[in-house]
């Protein structure tokens, strides 16, 4: 044990001799408004990056200037692929002009709309730039471009920041949460590995980031606990069982171990005893957080949504709705084309969401799929929702109080919206409208508790 | 709830294999049950099903070209080559793949310029469900007459929909059989026997465990516990009033929420109206039809937020010619200002494996994601 503890103590001071503390960042550090924050193993870090805390990914690495880090991995799609091998950087200033029918039934070569403020993947992507002579730190390297300058990398894979990105701490570029079917190949932030024992994984979910063991299992605490001191025994233990620490474990940060009795000890977080649930019928399940006393466990919690949204009940679980209870959805869009550059935004092309909002007519758009309207004064608190000046006529964005623009909610920087079949709470008849099941040019419900169709064991329709 | 789940376990195992024991005992302990299938009740008179097989009915007919005499309908590849064939010219993505995708989701009724194909046939499976026998019924593969069920009118030349292997109708199965969320329950109450029973009554449910297979995964074993899904499932429960004539359960109509997900990720349910039931009962399993209206624009929504475009191609399956054909075959539920039909006659065709059913594991808390709702938000 003595020994394992000495080896530990080395490797910490090897990553600190490196010379970039994990924490050090720019001045402007953003700082969730969470009461927790989710514990990372420090790495070595080029000069001038940092870790930057984010409402909803955790962790993630920046740039100097404390903007988030992303690469692009090479994802396969119905027809071909699409990202970026390791070491070779493909983003450039290339301004692509028809689709490439990676996505059927539709053939290549269709022209894409509006041409001419379509971006290059390079005004969107950002290459971050290393000088001629920067060497490689930790899991950090430096590639070469095709133009000959020299671009950071992580674990082999060419770094970008995101124009949608402006200060430390958003990540409006991409999510860590999984990739749904046949959603555009995304570009992922990037941040340190979680402090967690190789026993337990950290997963991202709606409501924060949630401790699984190993095998995804979900783990929970109970209130009749008291600090670092199991009370579940006898018929308790039937439901509960105790998750084991190893003989050879230590106790680091957030973690530690008790003696459960002699001889048996058992993992605990933030002080409290850790079980996982004999009858969950899923992986990541929230179930056990139905029994009275029994709750789920999040390395970090997301920030509330702003003041007056509900959460309502629905056929798979609870999804967040407005004040008057309708279901609230977000808008995915990425285009058909080599760089699979997004079409979500209201910068961006508004012509695939007005095909599926309303057959091409605004107004029948606006009637379909409204926007949810935001005080003009609504401040969330948060960098994960915001509020947008919208024109409702193009989509696009307008300067505020314009004639006829509309002050919406936002998420990750994009206006949310109900749907006008909805017609009572827990609705959500516009879940999957669009494109390949809302994931490519449609709408998604916003859920925030999924007992069916996330991965899971036999029976979630994930697979 | 551990104990609880022991117990069923213990039951269900006695149910499948103890035929002899339980034999005895169920005779002994109720003067109800028949004596000529004595395994077939508890003594309380509740029997329940869960739904292992279902898919729109689409009669076979003698072949394809007594059915379709024109062929099959074309699906969205071949109306996207139709409309705009291979020939060099340069297109753009609004005026083709967004304008296709835009009527897809707001369909209209407007005409198009493809022909749809419907049935010829004579013959379908189904119920007479409005006690009429009008021109445009069918007659049952038993002869029976004033058989409603333009749905197959509508569906019946469309290669997804097709026995054996139509795309959608395979799908339907399989997904109804991997998809927990799928589980459809029916409890039976009030049954004296399961020949005849002057009146019974039927209980819909969402459940929530998985189906229990035999070693092949092919056959579902009968006596398997399944959970009552009160918390997000409630949508799906309905009742019945019914009888047993003969062995097959009867029903009254009423309206039912189904729920029927059908690819990845993606949830959603069928909206029927005036549904009944005519199951072949035996202890063990239930067979034969559901049959109702189903919303017009209801339907099409469960198609499109159910299966891309992609997916529709596989069955040469086109949602915006569905949807017209629907409207114009749609014979029930007119709309009060218009008169329009809203809905259309169908039958799904249906197998069901005995099960037990369990109500409620010791899920009292609210579990709220967001400390709003504890502040008396809707819920």
């Amino acid at each position: 044990m003595r020994r394992l503890a000495h080896i530990n103590t080395l490797m910490t001071c090897a990553a600190l001799v490196c010379g970039v503390m994990a924490h050090a960042g720019p001045n402007s550090d953003y700082r969730p408004p969470v009461k927790e924050f989710e514990e990372y193993k420090p790495e070595p870090l080029p000069p001038g990056f940092s870790v930057q805390l984010t409402d909803v990914d955790g962790p993630v690495f920046a740039d100097p200037r404390g903007l988030t880090l992303y690469t692009w991995p090479l994802e396969t799609l119905r027809n071909g692929e699409a990202g970026e091998h390791p070491d070779q950087p493909t983003c450039d200033n290339t301004r692509y002009t028809e689709n490439t029918g990676y996505m059927t039934p539709y053939p290549k070569g269709l022209v894409l709309p509006d041409l001419p403020i379509r971006a290059t993947c390079a005004d969107v992507w950002r290459p971050v730039t290393a000088d001629a002579g920067a060497k490689p730190v930790g899991k950090f390297s430096v590639v070469t471009r095709k133009d000959g300058t020299k671009q950071w990398a992580y674990e082999r894979y060419a770094l970008y920041t995101s124009s949608l990105d402006t200060k430390a701490g958003q990540v409006n570029g991409g999510t860590r949460r999984e990739r749904r079917y046949d959603a555009p190949v995304l570009r992922r932030p990037i941040g340190p590995a979680s402090n967690v024992p190789p026993a337990f994984d950290v997963k991202p979910h709606a409501t924060g980031r949630l401790i699984v063991t190993g095998d995804s299992h979900s783990v929970y605490t109970w209130d009749g606990d008291e600090p670092n001191k199991s009370n579940c025994r006898a018929q308790c233990s039937d439901e509960w069982t105790a998750v084991i620490a190893g003989e050879l474990v230590v106790a680091k940060g957030d973690w530690g171990i008790i003696e459960r009795s002699p001889g048996v000890k058992q993992w605990t977080f933030r002080g409290k005893p850790l079980y996982t649930r004999v009858l969950d019928r899923r992986l990541r399940s929230l179930e056990g957080s139905d029994v009275q006393g029994w709750h789920n466990v999040y390395t970090q919690k997301n920030p509330e949504p702003p003041a007056g949204f509900t959460v309502q009940s629905a056929r798979i679980g609870q999804v967040l709705a407005d004040s008057a209870g309708r279901t609230l959805y977000v808008y995915n869009c990425g285009e058909d084309t080599v760089d699979q550059l997004a079409c979500d935004h209201p910068t961006t092309t508004q012509a695939y969401r007005l095909a599926v909002c309303g057959n091409f007519d605004a107004e029948r758009c606006n009637k379909t799929w409204p926007y949810v309207p935001a005080p003009e004064n609504a401040v969330s608190g948060n960098l994960i929702w915001g509020t947008a000046w919208i024109d409702p006529k193009s989509g696009k964005l307008a300067e505020a109080k314009a004639a006829g623009a509309v002050h919406v909610w936002t998420f990750r920087d994009r206006p949310v919206y109900t749907f006008a079949q909805d017609t009572k709470p827990g609705d959500a008849y516009g879940d999957a409208w669009g494109e390949f099941w809302g994931n490519r040019n449609g709408f998604k419900a916003f859920w925030l508790r999924d007992d069916f169709t996330s991965a899971g064991r036999a029976g979630g329709n994930a697979d | 709830m551990q104990q609880v789940k022991t117990s069923v376990l213990r039951a269900a195992l006695a149910f499948a294999l103890g035929a002899g024991v339980f034999q005895s005992a169920a005779a002994a302990e109720s003067s109800r049950v028949d004596p000529l299938k004595p395994l077939m009740l508890t003594s309380d008179g509740r029997l329940a099903y869960i739904i292992t097989t279902r898919h729109w009915a689409v009669y076979p007919g003698k072949d394809l070209k007594t059915e379709c005499p024109k062929g099959t309908n074309d699906g969205p590849r071949e109306q996207f080559e139709k409309q705009f064939p291979t020939n060099g010219a340069k297109r753009t993505l609004v005026d083709t793949q967004l304008m296709r995708e835009g009527r897809q989701w707001f369909p209209s009724t407007e005409r198009e310029p493809f022909e749809f194909k419907e049935v010829a046939g004579k013959v379908s499976y189904g119920m007479d469900l409005d006690g009429q026998v009008k021109p445009t019924d069918f007659v049952g593969p038993d002869g029976e007459k004033g058989i409603d069920n333009q749905l197959f009118r509508a569906i019946g030349c469309i290669s997804s929909y097709r026995p054996p292997g139509g795309h959608w109708r395979t799908s339907e199965t399989q997904t109804l059989r991997r998809y927990n969320y799928n589980r459809f329950v029916i409890e039976i109450t009030g049954v004296d026997s399961l020949e005849n029973d002057a009146q019974v009554t039927v209980k819909s449910y969402r459940s929530l465990d998985p189906l229990m297979t035999d070693a092949s995964g092919e056959s579902f074993t009968p006596g398997a516990p399944q959970e009552i899904d009160e918390r997000w499932g409630a949508f799906a429960q309905s009742t019945w009033t019914g009888k047993i004539v003969n062995g097959v359960l009867i029903t009254d109509p009423a309206d039912l929420v189904m729920p029927t997900a059908m690819s990845f990720g993606t949830t959603a349910n069928h909206e029927l109206r005036g549904v009944r039931f005519k199951l072949t009962l035996t202890p063990e399993s239930a067979k034969g039809f559901m049959a109702g209206y189903a919303g017009v624009d209801d339907f099409i929504r469960h198609l499109n937020v159910s299966s891309a475009t992609a997916i529709q191609s596989y069955g040469q399956l086109s949602s915006p010619s569905l949807y017209r054909a629907m409207h114009r075959l749609a014979d029930g539920y007119p709309d009060p200002k218009t008169g329009e039909m809203t809905a259309i006659s169908s039958a799904l065709e249906v197998e069901f494996t005995r099960v037990f059913l369990t109500r409620g594991s010791a899920t009292t808390g609210e579990n709220p994601q967001l400390s709003q709702v504890k502040s008396g938000t809707k819920k």
